[in-house]
C-alpha cells in the first residue's frame, strides 16, 4: 500500500468515525458502541440540569417535583430538591451502587435502595438518579425492529434495579425511544417512553421528556423533563456524604 | 463532537421529531437567589386514653387525677431562613409551639438552629452556631449517636433542637481503590447557660466530638469519639450497606466509660455506681416486589435495666402509691417522682429491645398514601408499644399523619404501665 493509498484509508476511517453515528455510512456500529453513544446523547460528561418530575393520576390529578441534578464522571450523581416547599432541601447522592437520601429535618443522611422512591409515584430512585447505561448494563442482543436499533441488555450485577432491559434507539439520532424494563422473573416493571428530541442547553440534542407508565400502576404516568442543561465540572468531594447537607450552596 | 452535534441538531430539526406545545419546558426555580426563606406549620391533635391503674399515671396525677381521658392540642410554627455570599452562609430555624393539654397550657419559642458557615473549598467547611446533630445509623435508637437529641422514629420529619457548636469539616475523595471518601468532622460543644448544652455540663465546660467518616468496599464506616470534663468518655462505631437493591444493613456498637448509674431497689434505696456500657445495634431494611418495606432492628442499651431491676423499680413505685393512699403524705409520691427519674428520662430504660417497621408504598393505587405499622418490644418483659399509622401527601406542600400509639402488657412490664391506654394522634403539616 503506498502513501496516497494509505491516506485515502485514513481519511475513509476518519470520516466513518465522525459520520458513522448519524448515517451509518459504513461499518454498522456494534452494540456496545451504540450503548456508548445513547449515554454521551443523553449526558454528556459532567454536567448540571433541571429535572421536573410530574406524576398523573388516572382523573388527570397532578403533582409535581423539580430538582437540580448534577452528574459527575459515569457514576457520581446528586439530586437537590428545589420544588415543592415540602420537598424542598431533600438532597440524595449515588456513587455507584451506593446511594443515600438527606432529609433536612433528620439531620443525617439515609441509604437508600434503587428500588425506592423518593418521589412517589412510577420512577423509582434508580430512574432519577440514573447512572450511564453502559455502567450498569451489558449488551447481549443487537437487532433491528420498526426501523430502530433493538438493544437488550443484561444488567452487570445484581444490585442494578432492571436485570434486564429491551432498548429501542433512533438510528439517526442515537438516542432511546423505548425502554422496556424487566425484573429478573421476566416480569415487566415499567416501560419508559423518549420524545421532544431538543437542545434542552448547552448544544445538548436530546430527548427532552421521558415518559413512563408500569403495569403495576395502571392508568398513572410519571413524565419527567430535562432543561436548563450546562456543562459543569465540579470537584469530587462535592459527591460525597459529609457535602450532601450543603449542596444546595452551589446553585 | 461540534460538527457531530451540530449535524444532528440538524437532523432533529429536519426531521420534525419534536412536538411542540405538549409539555411546559420553564421551569422558573431555576433562577437562584442568595436568601431563601421558608417554614412549616403544624396542627396536632392528640387524645389520651389513660390507664388509671398505670404506675406512671399514678406518679403523674396522684394529686389531681384527671380521669379516663384527656385531649391535647398543639399548634406549631417554625420558620427557616438562609443567606449565602460568597463562601459564606448564615442559617436560621426558630420553633414556635403552643401546647394545649391536662395541666399545661403554654407557649414554647426556641432557636433550633442559628450557624453561620465558610466553605472556601468543597474538602474545608466550618461551621459556627447552633446546629442539629444526627450521628448513627439506626431508625430506632443512635447508640453511639452520643449528641443526638431524643428522637421520635415514626416521625422522621420532626425538626430537632440543635447544638451551639464549632465545627470544622474536611473532605476527600479518592478515584482509585477501595477508599472513595474520607470525611472527619471536629466539633468544640461549649455549655452556655440559656443557649444551649446545658445537659452536656456545667457552665463554661467545654465538650468536644470527632467523627471519622469511611466509604470503604461500598460501606459507610463511622468512628465517633466524644468527651467533656462532666461526660463519659465515648468511642462509637456505625456502619451502613446495601447488599442488594432492595436490601440494606447497618448497626451500631458504643462503649462509654465511667458512666454514672442509678439503681432503685423495692424498698426506694438509691443506689449511686459508676460503670462502663457496651451498647450496640444491629438492623436490616428489606423492600420486597410489591413495594412493602420492612425494618427489623435489635438494640442493647448497655445503661438499661434488666427484667428484675425493672419489677423492682415498679414494686417501689406501688408501695410509695400505698402509703400515699394511707397517709396523704405528698412528700412519699414527690421522693417517688424524683428517684424514678433516671429511668423515666430514658426513652426505653430497659436492656434489650426489638423494633419492627412495615410500611406498605401507595397501596391500592393510592398516590403518596403510606400505611404503617410499627412495633417496639421489650425483649425481657414482652411488654410492647404497637403503633399503626398513615401518612397521605396528596396535595402538594402539605402532609397528613395519622398514627394510634397501644401500649400492651401486664403489670410491672414497661409498657404495660404506660400512662396512656391507647393514644390516637393526628397531624397535618403545611410547607411554605
Amino acid at each position: 500500500m503506498n502513501y496516497k493509498t494509505s491516506l485515502m484509508v485514513a481519511a475513509v476511517c476518519l470520516l466513518s468515525i465522525i459520520a458513522a453515528p448519524i448515517g451509518g455510512l459504513c461499518e454498522p456500529l456494534a452494540g456496545p458502541q451504540i450503548l456508548e453513544q445513547v449515554d454521551n446523547n443523553l449526558q454528556p460528561g459532567d454536567l448540571e440540569m433541571y429535572r421536573k418530575i410530574i406524576n398523573i393520576e388516572p382523573e388527570g390529578k397532578k403533582k409535581e417535583f423539580v430538582l437540580w441534578f448534577l452528574k459527575k464522571d459515569r457514576d457520581k450523581v446528586v439530586t437537590l430538591f428545589v420544588s415543592p416547599a415540602s420537598e424542598e432541601g431533600r438532597a440524595t447522592l449515588r456513587l455507584g451502587d451506593n446511594m443515600w437520601l438527606y432529609i433536612p429535618n433528620v439531620g443525617k443522611p439515609i441509604r437508600i435502595t434503587s428500588m425506592q422512591s423518593v418521589v412517589g409515584g412510577v420512577f423509582n430512585n434508580a430512574d432519577i438518579m440514573r447512572l450511564d447505561y453502559s455502567v450498569e448494563y451489558d449488551v447481549v442482543d443487537l437487532s433491528e425492529d420498526q426501523g430502530q436499533h433493538l438493544l437488550e441488555l443484561k444488567a452487570k450485577t445484581g444490585a442494578v434495579a432492571y436485570d434486564r432491559l429491551k432498548m429501542w434507539v433512533l438510528k439517526k439520532e442515537l438516542v432511546p425511544s423505548r425502554i422496556d424494563c424487566y425484573a429478573a422473573t421476566g416480569m415487566l416493571i415499567k416501560t419508559l417512553h423518549f420524545t421532544e428530541v431538543k437542545d434542552i442547553g448547552d448544544g445538548v440534542v436530546r430527548p427532552a421528556v421521558m415518559e413512563t407508565d408500569s403495569p403495576l400502576y395502571k392508568g398513572y404516568r410519571s413524565i419527567m423533563i430535562s432543561a436548563n442543561l450546562k456543562k459543569r465540572s465540579l470537584p469530587d468531594e462535592v459527591f460525597t456524604l459529609n457535602y450532601l447537607p450543603r449542596v444546595k450552596d452551589l446553585r | 463532537m461540534v460538527l457531530r452535534t451540530g449535524l444532528l441538531a440538524l437532523l432533529v430539526v429536519l426531521g420534525g421529531t419534536a412536538a411542540a406545545g405538549e409539555y411546559d419546558f420553564s421551569i422558573p426555580q431555576a433562577e437562584t437567589k442568595p436568601y431563601t426563606i421558608g417554614g412549616r406549620l403544624e396542627g396536632r391533635y392528640i387524645y389520651h386514653r389513660l390507664d388509671e391503674d398505670s404506675a406512671r399515671y399514678r406518679l403523674n396525677y396522684y394529686r389531681d387525677a384527671p380521669g379516663s381521658d384527656t385531649h391535647e392540642w398543639r399548634a406549631l410554627l417554625e420558620l427557616s431562613g438562609s443567606y449565602r455570599q460568597g463562601i459564606f452562609q448564615a442559617n436560621l430555624l426558630t420553633h414556635h409551639q403552643f401546647v394545649d393539654a391536662y395541666e399545661t397550657d403554654e407557649w414554647d419559642n426556641e432557636i433550633y438552629e442559628g450557624y453561620a458557615s465558610l466553605t472556601p473549598t468543597a474538602q474545608l467547611t466550618l461551621d459556627a452556631g447552633k446546629k442539629q446533630i444526627l450521628w448513627g445509623k439506626g431508625y430506632a435508637w443512635n447508640p453511639a449517636g452520643f449528641l443526638n437529641r431524643p428522637k421520635d422514629p415514626d416521625d422522621p420529619a420532626l425538626n430537632l433542637e440543635g447544638r451551639p457548636l464549632l465545627g470544622l469539616d474536611l473532605i476527600r475523595s479518592f478515584t482509585a481503590g477501595r477508599l472513595a471518601n474520607i470525611g472527619l468532622t471536629g466539633l468544640l460543644l461549649p455549655v452556655i447557660e440559656d443557649w444551649g448544652n446545658e445537659d452536656l455540663g456545667e457552665e463554661g465546660d467545654l465538650n468536644a466530638a470527632i467523627k471519622l467518616y469511611l466509604l470503604w468496599y461500598d460501606t459507610d464506616l463511622d468512628f465517633i469519639y466524644f468527651d467533656g470534663q462532666e461526660q463519659p468518655r465515648s468511642f462509637g462505631f456505625d456502619f451502613a450497606k446495601n447488599l442488594a437493591e432492595n436490601i440494606e444493613v447497618h448497626g451500631e456498637l458504643a462503649f462509654r466509660e465511667d458512666v454514672p448509674h442509678v439503681l432503685l431497689d423495692a424498698a426506694g434505696s438509691v443506689r449511686h455506681t459508676r460503670e462502663d456500657q457496651i451498647s450496640w445495634l444491629a438492623g436490616v431494611r428489606y423492600l420486597n416486589a410489591i413495594d412493602t418495606t420492612f425494618i427489623v432492628e435489635y438494640y442493647h442499651n448497655g445503661g438499661g435495666y434488666d427484667r428484675s431491676e425493672v419489677e423492682d423499680f415498679f414494686a417501689y413505685q406501688e408501695a410509695a402509691f400505698d402509703r400515699w393512699q394511707a397517709s396523704g403524705d405528698p412528700s412519699v409520691m414527690q421522693r417517688a417522682d424524683q428517684v424514678t427519674r433516671p429511668y423515666y428520662q430514658q426513652r426505653n430504660y430497659g436492656e434489650d429491645y426489638g423494633y419492627l417497621k412495615i410500611s406498605q408504598k401507595e397501596p391500592l393505587d393510592i398516590l403518596y398514601f403510606n400505611p404503617w405499622v410499627a412495633a417496639v418490644v421489650n425483649l425481657q418483659d414482652f411488654s410492647f408499644n404497637l403503633q399503626p399509622g398513615m401518612t397521605w401527601t396528596g396535595v402538594t406542600n402539605f402532609e397528613f399523619n395519622f398514627r394510634v400509639a397501644i401500649p400492651v402488657g401486664p403489670s410491672n412490664t414497661e409498657f404495660g404501665e404506660k400512662p396512656d391506654a391507647m393514644r390516637p394522634e393526628i397531624w397535618v403539616r403545611y410547607y411554605f
